[in-house]
């Protein structure tokens, strides 16, 4: 390789330096309520100690009769289905004419400790559900689960497939050991990293905490990913911070990220010991609100949405639930990036939310 | 015996050995330092060549040798240590081993060995109702501290073992590439290879064991801490932990039973005047936590 000139170290030099004053300039004139996220319109329309339901202001002439109720899960927050007008699905689907709600569950304290499962899929949940069905004026919902919430619905929908239409999952786990499956590098570090804890530590690690603390839970996931973990702030933050756009776009993913509830105790026990450890899921051996969750009562049409490159989920784990249901009518819907990026990835934007539509508009 | 001679071979084994790490940890410094000079050129436009970088792998694993002459070279002295002792009766026998046991290396590296003994048997001894109580919690408190101070050497031990896994793999890759590549390129190269490394050894029986314990550790001391807070709380009369959590836990079952009352009225509303049936309260209490107290409320016939 020839000896690069001064003159072109120079202009290097000259670039960065631009960049970077650019970047602090930005930086330093930009608030944090500037970096909006979950922003599309919606209204109050029923709480209950710290859970809300909202309904999206419409943004199209409504097509579904049906409504969408969205149900997210107790690690992180829905608002990453929202996160900025052009990488929304909320916004995607209102455009659509799909009547949309959603679910949010609060910030749990530690007051909410002796939370279950149950609480949330046969309390909250089913509250919500009749709450929208009264609201939208229907005798039935359409759920779209998401993540954790995935499996909230999938439950309420074994529990009680008449107050269901159709059923949509994304980023769903549904057997948690059928992580090694595929055995791609990376991919199911959450199912290993559970596995290898005993039970008694995990009432230990709830019992101390009154929680799952979400700081903990962001801390393994960032595992997941070390050098990813470790070059954001400089590299990634680095490449983004002349444009004002993209650094925001930066930020607003920041936002979301540093929103981590924490997961309700006895709730969290469940998650970690029945569904990661045992599996009792798959095996139809779940007890919620003392029934058990077989599913093979979900007899409504599914739609199982996952992501090809799914590093938290992996997609054998999401798909094992086809031969398993009550009903014939399951459908599949692959789409590129991982367990966030397809909701805020550009590549998926153009697929999910009308794949979405169309299986609910041809069974409204 | 000669407890001067004793003493002596004390004192050289002390000073062999720190004179060995420092001279051990200077050339593993110097030895990385070299490497990555050699790779990225130490300010130069082109990186160094593929000699260059072959001889960076070699000092580093010189440096790595270095450490284990420092342990095996410290084993050795341990091991020489009984052998200056004169022969003797049964106490010099017996002092002899105890100061064996106190010169071995290995016992340099558990840093809870002989206070770890003292604590287990002041916090799981038995217990005299009302004495030592506090004494009691102040071990159990220190013990817990030692542990999560151990626990978080060996993680860290298995972590900076991948890094270094991670910097050989590296510099292997570089020397076999036979042309100079740009900088950027270089550190693209590094977050890769790191990246594969890193995320291979936390599939690793050992790393999972390590992070297991660490969290488990942790997880006690604080437990050791709520407890003692909650004892010196208790004197004060300010709430506890305990009490706030029994005060949660009853108010969750109460929620659980009006929500069940509600939907009982709205899915038969003709039957809402009968009384019915309620689900029985959970009254199981969580793992460790003293028995509740019983309460006035009964399930209605």
């Amino acid at each position: 390789m020839a000896t690069p000139s001064p003159t072109a170290g120079l202009g290097a030099m000259a670039t960065f330096g631009t960049k970077l004053a650019t970047g602090a300039r930005l930086l330093g004139k930009l608030r944090d309520e500037q970096v909006r996220i979950a922003a599309t319109e919606k209204d109050l329309v029923w709480q209950e100690d710290k859970v809300t339901l909202h309904r999206f202001r419409p943004l199209a002439e409504q097509r579904i009769r049906t409504p969408v109720l969205i149900c997210y899960g107790l690690i992180g927050r829905w608002t990453m289905a929202d996160l900025q007008p052009d990488r929304s699905l909320v916004q995607n689907l209102l455009k659509l004419g799909v009547d949309l709600y959603v679910v949010d569950w609060g910030d749990p304290s530690r007051a909410d400790r002796w939370l279950k499962l149950d609480d949330y899929i046969d309390g909250y949940l089913h509250d919500a559900v009749e709450q929208v069905a009264r609201a939208a004026g229907t005798a039935q919902v359409n759920l779209l689960g998401i993540c954790e919430g995935g499996v909230f619905t999938t439950c309420f929908a074994s529990l009680h497939p008449g107050l269901v239409r159709t059923m949509t999952l994304t980023i769903t786990p549904i057997d948690f050991h059928a992580d090694t499956v595929e055995s791609r590098a990376g991919h199911g570090f959450i199912n290993i990293w559970t596995r290898s804890l005993a039970p008694e530590d995990i009432d230990r690690l709830i019992d101390a905490n009154g929680c799952l603390p979400g700081t903990f839970m962001g801390a393994v996931f960032n595992q997941m990913t070390p050098m990813r973990t470790l070059t954001k702030y400089n590299l990634d933050l680095l490449d983004v911070v002349d444009d004002e756009q993209k650094l925001l776009n930066f930020l607003r993913m920041e936002k979301w990220i540093a929103d981590r509830p924490d997961h309700p105790g006895e709730a969290a026990k469940q998650w970690l010991k029945h569904l990661y450890q045992e599996n009792r899921l798959i095996r139809n051996e779940l007890e919620i609100a003392g029934r058990r969750v077989d599913l093979g009562n979900v007899t409504m049409p599914v739609l199982n949405v996952y992501a090809k490159d799914d590093h938290i989920i992996p997609p054998a784990t999401s798909r094992a639930i086809g031969p398993k249901l009550g009903t014939a009518d399951y459908s599949e819907l692959a789409l590129p990036g991982g367990h966030v990026g397809v909701f805020v990835g550009g590549r998926s934007q153009a697929l999910f939310a009308p794949g979405v539509a169309q299986f609910l508009a041809a069974r409204d | 015996m000669d407890p001067f001679g004793n003493a002596k071979a004390f004192a050289e084994l002390w000073a062999a050995g720190s004179k060995a790490a420092w001279s051990a940890a200077d050339a593993a410094a110097k030895g990385s330092a070299a490497a990555m000079a050699a790779s990225f050129g130490a300010g130069q436009a082109e990186p160094a060549q593929g000699a260059e970088i072959a001889a960076g792998i070699a000092e580093l694993t010189a440096a790595g040798q270095a450490a284990t002459q420092l342990w095996q070279a410290a084993v050795a002295l341990a091991q020489s240590l009984p052998q200056r002792q004169g022969k003797g009766g049964e106490a010099e026998r017996a002092v002899s081993a105890l100061f064996a046991r106190m010169t071995d290396p290995r016992a340099w590296f558990d840093v809870t060995a002989d206070m770890d003994q003292v604590l287990t048997w002041m916090t799981e001894g038995p217990q005299l109702s009302d004495l030592w109580g506090t004494e009691r919690q102040y071990a159990r408190l220190a013990r817990a501290w030692l542990a999560v101070r151990q626990r978080g050497l060996e993680h860290s031990t298995v972590v900076l073992g991948a890094w270094q896994d991670a910097a050989r793999a590296f510099m292997q890759k570089l020397a076999a590439v036979d042309k100079p590549i740009p900088q950027d390129a270089t550190l693209r190269l590094w977050i890769e290879t790191a990246n594969e490394v890193l995320v291979e050894m936390q599939r690793s029986e050992r790393f999972l064991e390590a992070q297991a314990r660490l969290i488990g550790a942790s997880t006690e001391l604080r437990l050791a801490q709520q407890e003692l807070a909650e004892d010196l709380g208790a004197r004060f009369g300010l709430p506890t932990r305990r009490e706030l959590d029994d005060v949660h836990r009853t108010v969750t079952e109460l929620r659980r039973e009006l929500r069940a009352m509600r939907r009982a009225q709205r899915d038969s509303p003709r039957e809402a005047s009968a009384p019915r049936a309620l689900p029985a309260p959970e009254t199981a209490p969580p793992q460790g936590a003293r028995p509740a107290r019983a309460t006035s409320r009964r399930a209605r016939s």
